[in-house]
């Protein structure tokens, strides 16, 4: 398989030059480690930003619902990631019913 | 797990032109990994796409492309074929491209059963042109040849294929990449006609004046209207009207394919066989 | 040169040159009179190990062809007028990504259904801009038995060095003519094979389309590690689609110079009697062995008439026509159609009072006809 070497302690890392901020890995994320966040300068006024990679269970939804190539996620044998909790699920359910964006002060 | 796509892209047409959210660039990610996965050269691979949004597909992908008329991709992929049997040629069209106009050459690459993967974009909309009807956008959907409303009965071009004599025909969504990069890949393999349609979301055109505004909103009606064919075939005909099956809905091994027989045919003009007969074929008419 | 004598029809003699000339695939339909070129090419192709395939419609038949010629073959398809405005999309396509095939047309009485078995020239007018857009035609015209299969021949040089379409246009008379032929050898034709051109340099070094604003575009065979992409879109130089403005339009001047800079090695008439000719027929395909004929009995009655007959007829020979319109009087255009030909000889020559003897109801012109019309100039 054609492999891309994580940087490192990286479990999830985005393209910003190619993201075209259309929520959908925000959306298919479990664990609420994505969110749009305010970007003036960018076509939809937005930007994916990675706000809690700690919380990342390499599941891979994101890069492989990404059409435009913009999210990769690590190896198993190259970060430890976490498991699915209770806060993490909640702190996406936050994020989606919040237009995908993080609320202010969470 | 981080796959390299950029080895396979031309990464000077990057970011790609489609809306934010297309389905198309799933479909196109799950085409790199089935085409990696199988070990095939970039030189030993040509992409022949149509026009319309999925007409883009061949630009974006190093490998030898071809961008052709509306609908007649699978005519060009034929010659291309033909020209080179050892090479592998796969076709990328939306639903207007391969079941509108392009409908009769769709119609005779099945029959033919000739060594080609078409894969159909279907979204259900004309997507490029902007919300024209397709054969297969629902009656009562807004478009803008019909605002009134769509009266035009749809069709399953995946029922066409099989009808039509393609080998292997199978259907996914792009919700499930995963599945729909194992069809692609199996359909490459497959020796004969594959045809593979994969439903995707145009929430910009299709979506955006019928209730579904965003790229989530599409993709979950999408996943409404379909179920695995296994759950599909033990329904009632009532529970089938408003659903499509996912997965494999034909695989025939046993057909032959076109270059193949073609080569019968050489060799009798060259003296090495003799005539075809009706007695080569088990089905006689 | 190295000839040989045949028996044979015009359309059997256009298949046969293909096969000599190095085509190895046929895309076609059946379309009446051309058909028999199809029947002839698909028993020879797969003989000598190429493919020939009739295809669901005209239009997959020159998408087919196109396909293969992409891939790098030399291809061919046959059709007459109804086929050419079916084909009409793809036959852009292949102007604008410059993409070599031969195209022969056997005319038959149009237009629409017309007159599937009766001939015509009715598609000379069309093989100019069949199809939409700005581009140069190439487009030879059989003019007897033995011209089927040297045109066909000298078509496909033609269309590998300038890396487009060329049309043969044969007629319903001449395709379905049976008759003696004398033509070159096989070897012979092999032998002057002149295959289009090819880069051999490193990969990232080639850029398909960037060639001078005179010449074509070099288009590798695919599969041999040149990899680039064709589309009917305007597009740069490696062949991907474009709206830069200076781009745009250096393309489609360098479609129409690539042609014109070379008119010399496209122009081919025959003077017949010319020298001391005072009455010049200008005529075409099988009405010119008609108009030779009637060239022989004017003389006899001390008529001094000479044909000049155009063999590449877009683009057309205007010097030449010139020359011979600016001291002849008398100038009779005869040709089957109305007139297609005649306002191309009126705008090379300036002159708006060339003579005509038109055709159109699907039956030859007989030399008695000429005859008569001479005589009434």
């Amino acid at each position: 398989m054609a492999a891309m070497v994580a940087p490192e302690n990286t479990p999830v890392w985005v393209n910003t030059d190619r993201c075209k901020a259309c929520d959908i890995c925000v959306d298919a994320c479990p664990a609420g480690v994505l969110s749009m966040m305010a970007e003036p300068t960018s076509t939809l006024g937005a930007m994916i930003s990675v706000i809690a990679p700690e919380a990342c269970i390499g599941c891979n939804e994101c890069e492989l619902t990404c059409p435009d190539f913009a999210i990769y996620v690590a190896e198993k044998k190259e970060f430890k990631f976490a498991k699915l909790t209770d806060a993490s699920k909640a702190r996406q359910e936050a994020i989606v019913n919040n237009k995908y964006r993080l609320p202010a002060g969470y | 797990m981080a796959f390299n796509y950029d080895q396979y892209l031309r990464l000077e047409k990057m970011p790609t032109l489609w809306c934010w959210g297309c389905g198309d660039g799933v479909i196109l990610k799950a085409f790199i990994r089935a085409v990696d996965k199988l070990g095939i050269s970039k030189d030993d691979m040509c992409v022949v796409s149509g026009i319309g949004c999925s007409g883009r597909f061949s630009s974006y992908v190093d490998f030898n492309t071809v961008h052709t008329t509306h609908g007649r991709t699978i005519a060009y992929a034929t010659g291309i074929k033909l020209a080179n049997p050892s090479k592998r040629v796969v076709c990328v069209a939306g639903d207007g491209d391969a079941l509108a106009i392009g409908g009769n050459h769709t119609i005779h690459g099945c029959r033919r059963n000739i060594d080609i993967t078409m894969i159909v974009i279907q979204n259900f909309i004309y997507g490029l042109t902007n919300s024209q009807t397709s054969p297969t956008t629902p009656q009562g959907m807004w478009t803008v040849t019909q605002k009134a409303g769509n009266i035009d009965p749809t069709f399953d071009g995946c029922e066409l294929a099989i009808a039509a004599g393609a080998s292997f025909v199978g259907r996914e969504n792009v919700t499930a990449p995963k599945k729909l990069e194992k069809l692609i890949t199996q359909a490459i393999e497959h020796r004969g006609f594959a045809y593979v349609e994969a439903l995707s979301n145009c929430h910009i055109n299709l979506g955006r004046k019928n209730k579904m505004v965003s790229a989530m909103e599409n993709l979950d009606w999408i996943d409404s209207i379909t179920v695995s064919k296994a759950k599909y075939d033990k329904m009632s005909e009532e529970e089938q009207l408003n659903l499509l099956p996912t997965g494999i809905l034909k695989q025939n091994t046993e057909v032959r394919e076109y270059c193949d027989m073609y080569d019968d045919i050489k060799a009798v003009h060259q003296g090495k066989r003799a005539k075809i007969t009706q007695d080569d074929f088990v089905k006689k008419i | 040169m190295a000839t040989r004598e045949v028996i044979s029809t015009g359309n059997e003699l256009a298949a046969i040159a293909a096969v000599d000339a190095g085509c190895e695939f046929f895309g076609g339909y059946p379309l009446t009179p051309s058909s028999e070129v199809m029947h002839v090419i698909s028993d020879l192709l797969p003989k000598v190990g190429g493919v020939a395939i009739q295809m669901e419609d005209e239009i997959a038949g020159i998408c087919a062809v196109i396909g293969a010629s992409m891939v790098g073959q030399r291809a061919l398809t046959a059709t007459s007028g109804p086929g050419i405005s079916l084909k009409a999309e793809n036959l852009g396509l292949a102007q604008m990504a410059e993409v070599p095939l031969v195209c022969v047309n056997v005319m038959r009485g149009g237009p629409s259904t017309g007159l599937p078995t009766r001939v015509s020239q009715g598609d000379v007018a069309q093989a100019k801009n069949p199809s939409h857009g700005d581009y140069k035609s190439i487009t030879l015209c059989a003019g007897n038995l033995a011209e089927c299969y040297t045109e066909t021949v000298r078509a496909f040089n033609l269309a590998d060095r300038f890396m487009q379409p060329v049309f043969v246009l044969l007629d319903e008379t001449l395709g379905h003519m049976h008759g003696k032929a004398d033509i070159p050898t096989a070897e012979e034709v092999k032998a002057g094979i002149v295959p289009r051109k090819r880069f051999d340099g490193p990969a990232d070094e080639y850029f398909p389309y960037q060639a001078a604003q005179d010449e074509p575009a070099v288009l590798n065979p695919m599969y041999e590690g040149y990899r680039y992409h064709f589309t009917g879109l305007h597009h740069d130089k490696n062949g991907f689609p474009t709206e830069e403005i200076h781009t745009c339009k250096a393309l489609i001047e360098r479609l129409f110079n690539k042609v014109e800079a070379h008119e010399d090695e496209l122009e081919s008439y025959e003077e017949f009697m010319m020298d001391d000719a005072e009455v010049m027929i200008v005529a075409y395909g099988s009405v010119s062995l008609s108009a030779k004929e009637a060239i022989q009995h004017l003389r006899d009655e001390g008529i001094k008439a000479g044909l000049f007959r155009p063999i590449t007829l877009w683009p057309s020979p205007v010097d030449a026509i010139r020359k011979w319109t600016s001291k002849i009087d008398k100038v009779l255009c005869v040709e089957l159609n109305i007139g297609q030909y005649h306002d191309e000889i009126q705008r090379a020559s300036g002159r708006l009072d060339i003579e005509e003897l038109f055709k159109v109801n699907g039956r030859p012109i007989s030399p008695y006809e000429i005859v008569n019309k001479v005589k009434e100039l």
